[in-house]
């Protein structure tokens, strides 16, 4: 067999490889596309939830498909994700937003959601000593979860997230950011 | 006990379930020999081994993300190049038996048709017999003697005279017995 004929039959082999991650990336998104499900159906912005759950979705099947570090990132950043988002639902049950925004419920929760996902995401990083693929791919899948909750209490509630997380990642980033600096020596 | 030191394949596949791309190219030079020859003995054909492995080493990368690790890669990639001789062992002995039922079908359909031939022949032969049996002597004489050819003793213009009104007369007859001509 000629190598023209060789790198043919490996490139038909490598297409056949993206295609069975491809398929693999969209079987795995499931679990997500049922939360996606469940936040429009109790959320009282459903089209925003969608969108943002949507783009949660196309995020989560492109770091399957593409492994490694962000694969490993799914379920880290989904579950921080789902701590927001559990919160916002469960403030925006609690009282409906106005048309002046919902700041005095919702974007409180959103913060703390916010918080709580930022610290589980640095935990999990630094527990591993991921690589900068991981931090950011576990704080996208988990901001644009929580955001389907947060997105209610519209840009106060999506800022609110952002603040809230980006506190609580801050001191695991400081950290793993101190520790590559100062890598332990060998006794 | 000391463990076995790990296959190179089984690390490679290992990474390459978790999506590293850069040993793609050699997990795949270290399949396709192996698949090849498996197929070769299995097809006894160049051509159509190199394509059963080809199919195979598709299936393999499809189903490289769900490679268990714990399990060695050789046997696990061979059970699937097997399997896929076999399909097509199966498919190539389907296409035998297809093609030897149409060719008995067709070899039945053509004894069929000269049957019918021969016995439309021998019904077109009995009926001018039948119309040749209700002409007068002379006329059948002539008439068969213009068959074989058979000048007889008679010159050629009464011949022709007398060849045409028996013709006639036997048309005549084939109307009056079966209404056509």
């Amino acid at each position: 067999m000629d190598s023209i004929e060789f790198n043919q039959r490996q490139k038909r082999a490598r297409v056949a490889y993206e295609l069975g991650r491809l398929r693999l990336a969209l079987l795995g998104m499931i679990p997500l596309a049922l939360i996606v499900a469940l936040s429009v159906a109790f959320t009282q912005k459903p089209l925003s939830a969608f969108a943002f759950g949507l783009a949660a979705l196309g995020f989560g099947v492109g770091m399957l498909w593409y492994g490694r570090d962000p694969q490993r990132a799914i379920l880290p950043g989904a579950v921080a994700g789902l701590v927001p988002l559990v919160f916002a639902l469960c403030a925006n049950r609690m009282h409906t937003c106005g048309p002046d925004g919902c700041t005095s419920l919702c974007m409180p929760a959103c913060a703390l959601g916010g918080i709580v996902a930022g610290l589980f995401v640095a935990i999990v990083g630094n527990r591993r000593k991921a690589g900068a693929l991981f931090w950011l791919s576990a704080s996208g899948l988990a901001l644009l979860t929580g955001a389907m909750g947060c997105s209610c209490a519209e840009y106060a509630g999506l800022a609110g997230l952002g603040a809230g997380f980006t506190v609580g990642v801050m001191p695991g980033l400081i950290r793993r950011a101190l520790t590559n600096n100062n890598p332990p020596t060998a006794s | 006990m000391a463990d076995l030191p790990e296959d190179p394949l089984d690390m490679l596949m290992a990474r390459l379930a978790q999506g590293d791309r850069s040993v793609f190219a050699r997990v795949f030079e270290l399949l396709w020999t192996p698949s090849f020859r498996l197929c070769l003995k299995l097809l006894k054909n160049e051509a159509d081994a190199a394509d059963a492995a080809q199919e195979a080493l598709q299936k393999i990368f499809e189903r490289a993300s769900d490679y268990d690790r714990s399990r060695p890669a050789m046997p696990w990639a061979m059970a699937i190049a097997g399997w896929e001789c076999r399909t097509i062992l199966r498919k190539r002995g389907r296409r035998r038996e297809v093609a030897e039922e149409e060719a008995k079908e067709e070899t039945e359909e053509r004894t069929t048709e000269s049957a019918e031939e021969k016995f439309v022949q021998q019904s077109l032969v009995e009926a001018a017999v039948a119309a040749m049996g209700a002409l007068s002597k002379d006329d059948r004489e002539t008439l068969v003697a213009t068959f074989w050819d058979e000048a007889a003793a008679v010159s050629g213009a009464t011949l022709r005279k007398r060849r045409e009104r028996a013709i006639a007369r036997l048309r005549k007859m084939w109307r009056k017995l079966y209404g056509l001509d």
